[in-house]
């Protein structure tokens, strides 16, 4: 039964591929934007400014409590009415921005509201875990750090960070496995990632099994190789410092 | 800023067409999150039971199930359950039916390691007791290591409850009508105010998940209060 017509064909897996590319940028993009600012929020949550901390408080709450999916129509919808529509218009031209960061199709509103809501949403995940490494190092540290004669700076940047990095390294690799499926509700503000193309190829082929088995088989690796390849380097850092924790 | 077009609006964000229609909005998304919160506790807790009893192969086997729903998209089993079960068994699939068992299967998955997590996490004394009183692994799982560990999972619980909430939205992608849905259609409708229609439709999100964590907060801090009196 299985004929030469079971089987998609070629240009159809493009777009699949096509669309899996756009799932690889988007999500290397924001798992890179929002390790950094995530940092930054971090250092802000936990600065005894008062005046620092609340509002990222505020932020870390709302962007935490709300779906994901609200706050990529708002970026899209919401964002566009607000600005001035020459804006929308020059944001949908070709500009610099497709010569700095080659071929990522970034001159689409699609793309910029697609970084912008996720790098917002996950960057308030990654200071949070960020945090909690940073609450696990126990408190003995600071006080030996700070008998050393170190500066706060310095207990930070050489005894608090190294320790709170490897104690969130493992829920890190979870965020970025996050971003990586979070990717897939991009589809709904018409971002041409992999599931929008796995549904299109499905409502032109009416090939429902092989589209979407295409789809979640390239998920599931894409996922898979995150989580074996921060397994590996989580060792691999493990064994360079000589043992556990 | 337009509040008219949310206070023209507010009983359909809250209920849909109800009562002229079907249950939709807020109230269908309530609904929704509480019945894949209750299915996805129900398969948790079964499959976090099954993670600690099996070894050798069943164990890879079921760890590689859960990997699977922990590892594909929301999304993508959403579209696998609405759109090939009905060629697969010739039946039509409901668009909540899809939305409660893809939600479910994959908070089950999330959940069964965190039960598993809490179980693995009592002492190995309790185990032994049970034993010495001579009961079997059934009863000594239903009688002393759930009734125990059941309380100090309940914050991850609430927790799943309210990551649930949040995907509900996605039920958006097959047209049921809860709050996204709902908040979208009005947009289309009016035209001119998304800013403030997706604002107020993030803040009600707002409003119903912070309520929700904070209430996980407060359990969370109360057994943990009680474990450390407990171990001094």
């Amino acid at each position: 039964m299985p004929s030469s017509d079971f089987w998609l064909a070629p240009h159809y897996v493009g777009w699949l591929l096509q669309g899996f590319w756009v799932t690889i940028q988007l999500s290397l993009v924001v798992s890179f934007a929002a390790t950094i600012l995530g940092f930054l929020v971090c250092i802000a949550r936990l600065s005894p400014f008062v005046c620092l901390a609340w509002p990222v408080r505020a932020y870390l709450s709302l962007f935490r409590n709300t779906p994901l999916l609200v706050q990529l129509f708002f970026w899209y919808f919401g964002a566009s009415a607000l600005m001035p529509p020459e804006l929308v218009q020059w944001l949908n031209t070709q500009h610099i921005l497709q010569l700095v960061l080659f071929d990522v199709q970034w001159p689409s509103f699609e793309m910029l509201a697609a970084f912008v809501g996720l790098t917002i949403y996950t960057t308030a995940f990654v200071a949070e875990e960020l945090r909690s490494g940073v609450r696990a190092v126990r408190k003995g540290q600071w006080a030996a750090a700070a008998s050393l004669g170190m500066s706060s700076m310095q207990v930070w940047r050489c005894v608090v960070m190294p320790q709170a990095l490897r104690n969130t390294f493992p829920s890190l690799i979870g965020q970025y496995m996050n971003v990586i499926k979070n990717t897939s509700l991009t589809m709904a503000i018409g971002l041409a990632e992999l599931s929008y193309a796995s549904r299109q190829v499905e409502t032109e082929t009416f090939k429902t099994f092989q589209s979407f088995g295409i789809a979640t088989l390239l998920y599931v690796l894409l996922v898979m190789l995150v989580e074996v390849g921060g397994q590996c380097l989580q060792r691999h850092r493990l064994q360079v410092r000589g043992g556990l924790s | 800023m337009n509040v008219d077009v949310i206070h023209d609006n507010l009983l359909y964000f809250l209920v849909g067409a109800y009562p002229h229609g079907p249950l939709g909005g807020a109230a269908l998304t309530l609904l929704l999150s509480v019945l894949s919160a209750s299915l996805s506790a129900i398969l948790g807790l079964v499959f976090g039971v099954a993670l600690v009893l099996t070894r050798g192969v069943a164990h890879t086997t079921l760890l590689l199930f859960l990997g699977f729903f922990r590892a594909i998209p929301v999304i993508m089993l959403i579209f696998w359950v609405y759109f090939l079960l009905p060629i697969l068994f010739k039946v039509d699939v409901p668009g909540l039916f899809t939305v409660v068992c893809a939600l479910s299967l994959i908070g089950g998955a999330y959940l069964a390691h965190s039960v598993s997590a809490g179980i693995s996490s009592l002492p190995a004394g309790q185990w032994q007791a049970g034993r010495a009183l001579g009961l079997n692994t059934v009863q000594i799982m239903t009688s002393i290591i759930l009734p125990q560990a059941l309380p100090v999972m309940l914050p991850s619980f609430i927790n799943q409850w309210v990551a649930l909430i949040k995907d509900t939205s996605l039920a958006y992608v097959i047209g049921v009508a809860e709050l996204s849905f709902v908040a979208t259609q009005v947009s289309n409708r009016v035209m001119v105010h998304p800013t403030e229609i997706f604002l107020f439709v993030g803040l009600m999100y707002y409003v119903i998940c912070a309520t929700l964590e904070l209430l996980a907060n407060r359990v969370a801090r109360r057994y943990d209060k009680h474990l450390r009196l407990d171990g001094k």
